[in-house]
Formats: C-alpha cells, sequence, structure tokens
C-alpha cells in the first residue's frame, strides 16, 4: 500500500544543462516519457515530459525558413528551459491512494518521488499504479468472479466471507458496490478456484442470489437488446 | 463412413476426486452408456489406453512437476497444488494412461489406420501448466499429442481447437512462443470465468505473435454469439495457418443446463461448432481430427453432446 513498495528506484533521469535531443533519446530507448530533471547530488529541480519535448520542436505548419529558424533555436534549448520547475512529487511514506487521487487531480502520468531532503528516490508512474492495483484485485492468479446480491444491512459480507472460507477457499478480493439497486448491495469476491458449485448452494441457501453478468450489461441499455 | 476411433479405458475411472468435486468417473461411464444406447459403439474402433512414456510426458512438463505428483499419489496425499486437484492413489498412473491412449489414438490416424478419433479421457488436461497442475488438470494432453505429432510424424503445423467453456492456459502458455501450433479458444469471458485469462489481446508472443487467437463470450450468450466468434475469428485464421492436423479440446461444459458456466449452447448449436471444425479438417488436414474430451460435467447432457459429436467424426 506504499509508494516505496511499487515505486521504480532505478530511475533514469536528466541534467538541466543536457539538449532536447538527448531527453528524446532517453525516452526512446527506455521507453519512458518523463524525466526527472536533477542536480549533481540528485536533487530535484524540475520534470520534463515527452510532451515538453514535442513542443519544443519546430511543428510542420511553418514554412521551409520558418522551420528551420525554429529548429535552430530548438537545438540551443536546454532542458532547463522547457521543462516544469519544482514539479508536484509524493514520498515513499505516502500511499498507493495518495497516488492514485493525485493523478487524478493534476492530470500527470508520473510522479517523482523524493526523500526529506528533497533528494530522487523513485518515480511512480500510472503503469506502476495499475501494476499494483491489478495485484490488490488478485485476478493475477487463476480464479473466477462471483457477483452476489444481498439485503443492505450489516453483516452480510462477513456470512458470504464465513461461506467462502468454510469451503476452504482463497480469495484474492472482494468488491462491494453499496448502491446496486433499491436496498441492495452487490458483493464481487474474486475466488482463487475452479469449483464453487457447492458454494453457490451453500450462498443459495442463505437467502443469496447471484449476478446475471449479461442481464447487467444490458439493464441501462435497452437499445443493446437489439443486436442481440 | 469414416474409420473413427474411440479412445476408452476402465482405467480411467480410477482417478477419484472424492465429494463435492464435479469432475466424477460417472462421466466417463455415461458418455460409454450413451453411445452403446444409440448403438455407435459397433461403428467404432475402440483404442485400449496404455501409459505414456516418461519422455513424451517430458516434451511439455518439467520432471520436477511429474515427480512431485508421482510422489503426492504415492504419499496418499489429498490434492496437487491446490484443493481443486483432488488426486486418489491411482491418479498418476490413470493420467499417464489418458496420455499414452492419446498417443496410440495420433499414431493410429497419423498411420491411416484410423480417419479420425474421440478420446474420452479422464482427467482432462488443458489447464495443466509446464510445471504445475490447475483445474482438475495434470498433464496437458492436448499439447503432448501436438509434440508427439510433430516429432514422429514429420508435420509441421498443428492447429488446436479449444471449445471447453474455460479458457486453456496451460495449452495457450505452452505454445504462445510457437509458430508452428496455432491455439484457438472460445470461452466464457475471463472476467467472471476461471482460469481469468484468455482475453482478445492474448495473441501470443516472440515468434508465436499471431498465433494465438481467442473468443470470449459474455455470460448469458450462446448459439448466435458462437457462431460469429467461430466465422469471424476461427475459420480465416485456421484458412490463413492451413492446419495439417487438427486437435480438438473438447469441453461440453458450455451447454445450457451444465452448471459449471454461464454459457448457454445449445444441443444443436455444439453440433454446429462440430461441424465446422470437422469442415477445417477436411479443407486443409485431410480430415485428420483428434478430439480430446476436457471438460462437461453435465450427467443428463453429455450422452447425447458426445454421441452427435461422434456421429458428425463418423460422417465425415
Amino acid at each position: 500500500m506504499f509508494i516505496d513498495q511499487s515505486m521504480i528506484r532505478k530511475v533514469i533521469t536528466i541534467d538541466p544543462e543536457a539538449g532536447i535531443d538527448e531527453a528524446k533519446e532517453m525516452m526512446r530507448r527506455y521507453r519512458i516519457h518523463s524525466l526527472p530533471v536533477v542536480s549533481a547530488d540528485r536533487t530535484l529541480i524540475g520534470i520534463v515530459t515527452d510532451r515538453d519535448v514535442r513542443s519544443a520542436w519546430p511543428s510542420d505548419l511553418f514554412s521551409v525558413e520558418e522551420a528551420l529558424r525554429q529548429k535552430e533555436r530548438s537545438a540551443e534549448l536546454k532542458i532547463k528551459d522547457i521543462m516544469t520547475a519544482d514539479p508536484v512529487t509524493v514520498s515513499p511514506a505516502n500511499t498507493l491512494q495518495d497516488a492514485l487521487l493525485l493523478m487524478q487531480k493534476i492530470h500527470v502520468g508520473a510522479l517523482p518521488v523524493v526523500d526529506r531532503d528533497g533528494k530522487v528516490v523513485g518515480i511512480i508512474s500510472l503503469r506502476d499504479l495499475l501494476r499494483a492495483f491489478t495485484g490488490v484485485l488478485g485476478i493475477d492468479e487463476p480464479g473466477m468472479l462471483l457477483g452476489i446480491v444481498a439485503d443492505d444491512q450489516q453483516g452480510q459480507m462477513k456470512r458470504i466471507v464465513d461461506a467462502i472460507t468454510e469451503e476452504r477457499i482463497r480469495f484474492g478480493s472482494v468488491l462491494v458496490s453499496r448502491h446496486w439497486e433499491e436496498g441492495k448491495r452487490a458483493f464481487f469476491p474474486y475466488l482463487f478456484t475452479h469449483n464453487v458449485l457447492q458454494l453457490k448452494k451453500k450462498l443459495e441457501a442463505l437467502g443469496f442470489t447471484f449476478i446475471n453478468p449479461l442481464e447487467w450489461y444490458l439493464r441501462d441499455q435497452p437499445s443493446k437488446i437489439n443486436k442481440t | 463412413m469414416k474409420k473413427t476411433g474411440f479412445l476408452y479405458d476402465k482405467r480411467f475411472l480410477q482417478h477419484q476426486t472424492g465429494p463435492y468435486h464435479p469432475e466424477v468417473p460417472e462421466r466417463l461411464e455415461v458418455i460409454y452408456r450413451g453411445l452403446e444406447q444409440r448403438g455407435l459403439l459397433s461403428q467404432l474402433t475402440i483404442i485400449p489406453a496404455r501409459p505414456a512414456e516418461d519422455h513424451w510426458i517430458e516434451a511439455v512438463h518439467s520432471v520436477e512437476h511429474i515427480r512431485r505428483f508421482e510422489e503426492a499419489c504415492l504419499m496418499g496425499k489429498r490434492d496437487l497444488d491446490h484443493p481443486d486437484n483432488q488426486i486418489c492413489e491411482e491418479t498418476f498412473q490413470t493420467a499417464l494412461l489418458a496420455v499414452g491412449g492419446i498417443l496410440e489414438t495420433a499414431r493410429r490416424v497419423m498411420g491411416q489406420e484410423l480417419d479420425n478419433a474421440f478420446c474420452a479421457v479422464r482427467p482432462p488436461g488443458h489447464h495443466a501448466e509446464v510445471n504445475q497442475a490447475l483445474g482438475f488438470c495434470f498433464f496437458n494432453n492436448v499439447a503432448i499429442a501436438a509434440r508427439y505429432i510433430q516429432a514422429e510424424w514429420g508435420v509441421r503445423r498443428i492447429g488446436i481447437i479449444d471449445f471447453d467453456v474455460h479458457h486453456g492456459n496451460g495449452t495457450q502458455h505452452i505454445f504462445e512462443r510457437d509458430p508452428t501450433v496455432f491455439y484457438y479458444s472460445i470461452h466464457e469471458h475471463p472476467t467472471f470465468s476461471y482460469p481469468g485469462t484468455g482475453r482478445e489481446f492474448e495473441k501470443g508472443l516472440e515468434a508465436g505473435y499471431g498465433y494465438t487467437l481467442n473468443s470470449p463470450v459474455l455470460p448469458g450468450y450462446g448459439d448466435e454469439e458462437y457462431r460469429d466468434s467461430i466465422e469471424k475469428d476461427l475459420v480465416p485464421a485456421f484458412d490463413r495457418f492451413q492446419p495439417e492436423v487438427i486437435l480438438v479440446s473438447a469441453g461440453f461444459d458450455a451447454h445450457e443446463d451444465d452448471d459449471m458456466s454461464n454459457i448457454n449452447l445449445s444441443t444443436s448449436g455444439y453440433s454446429w461448432i462440430m461441424n465446422r471444425v470437422m469442415g477445417l479438417a477436411e479443407r486443409h488436414a485431410q480430415g485428420r481430427l483428434i478430439s480430446i474430451l476436457e471438460g462437461g460435467y453435465s450427467l443428463s447432457r453429455l450422452p447425447e453432446l458426445t454421441c452427435n459429436h461422434m456421429e458428425i467424426l463418423l460422417k465425415g
């Protein structure tokens, strides 16, 4: 749950005095979209993204002479001229939830991770967050998803988890939809098993019903029914 | 009429899975009785099983997996790698017989003693990984058959069609880098169904890219969606690939009355698929098709489904 556990530690960084070509080449070689800009002692100064690099390059819309002039100008530009100075950062002790909400809020694809002294110790990108949350869902292991509808009252989740435990089935996650229907909740345990026949019987006997994914898919879109 | 083989051996019943398990010996008993009652047995060449030699198992699985499996059975353990994979003392020997029987069947089809065949084996195979038992499967029967045919019969291109309702993760992983074995699977959508793999974007890796093809179907759908996917995905892919032999992972658990899935294929839907698959075998593989049982758990529907399957093989 901590950024420290999901961040990339071998950060590819760039010097503020480097040229734009160098940034372009590094992004291509390492297939990354942003480079923290650091001083000699790895203190974070800024961040440069592939978008910054693209914007600094002449557009095709210019005339030939204008494009050439622009190209010369761009060639003189340094990273420090096009980077975002003082970028938003996180610390290794921040959580993945922090990073998720922050990236959503400020529309960036990666956040530099810095220690108390402002030195870069890692970077966390949307890609790293996706990997972490795939693990949280458990869907990187063989299993299947059950959709269970329950009355909206206390203790329902316990009854479901108890039934799963009694069947000695391990599970990767349980997602909860709090407002499934009026007065109903839905639970989606991801179960690490190929055999849920007995569990389903047990849950039915406890009064739970199962979600039919196709009805769910078609529910709000009657137009789709014609297609099927 | 075709010369159709039927691999069946009473020793396949020795693999016991304990209470509350759908993969039971009765599955094979009802299949056999069904064929008997429809009068098909006399038209078939019945093939008895024989144990497979280790080196053919090792063509797919790690030695460590094979020995661990054998040891678990000898030691009287109840399962291998996961409680799903229930075992008894005889399971290892039964799994060896299943593979050996399939290889004997393949030998007869490749040697033109038979045109095609159906192998009613237990335990099933398509979930088994190189080094791991999974989803009731221990040895990947269809994968071993493919490697055997390539090694012994000078065949290069093998097409595997897997219509079990669950994705054959094991088979896909074994061949995902191999451009000589095309793996096609149609199955219930992996977000809802075991084992959670087999999405459209899984198309193979490296040299094998483009030689794996998956058609996930949403739970609740049936004949029409299967027909669409098979015409749109499988048929053009196999027309391009031109397999020299077709192997089928035949799972009958997509039937509407099978409670191991929420796919609603009808009995006639199954026949339509198998006719289409036979057509591909005739067009590209000189009719050479070996079908191997995977899942299918409805004891009331298995007889009619496998009888129809057999009749299509006999008719060609």
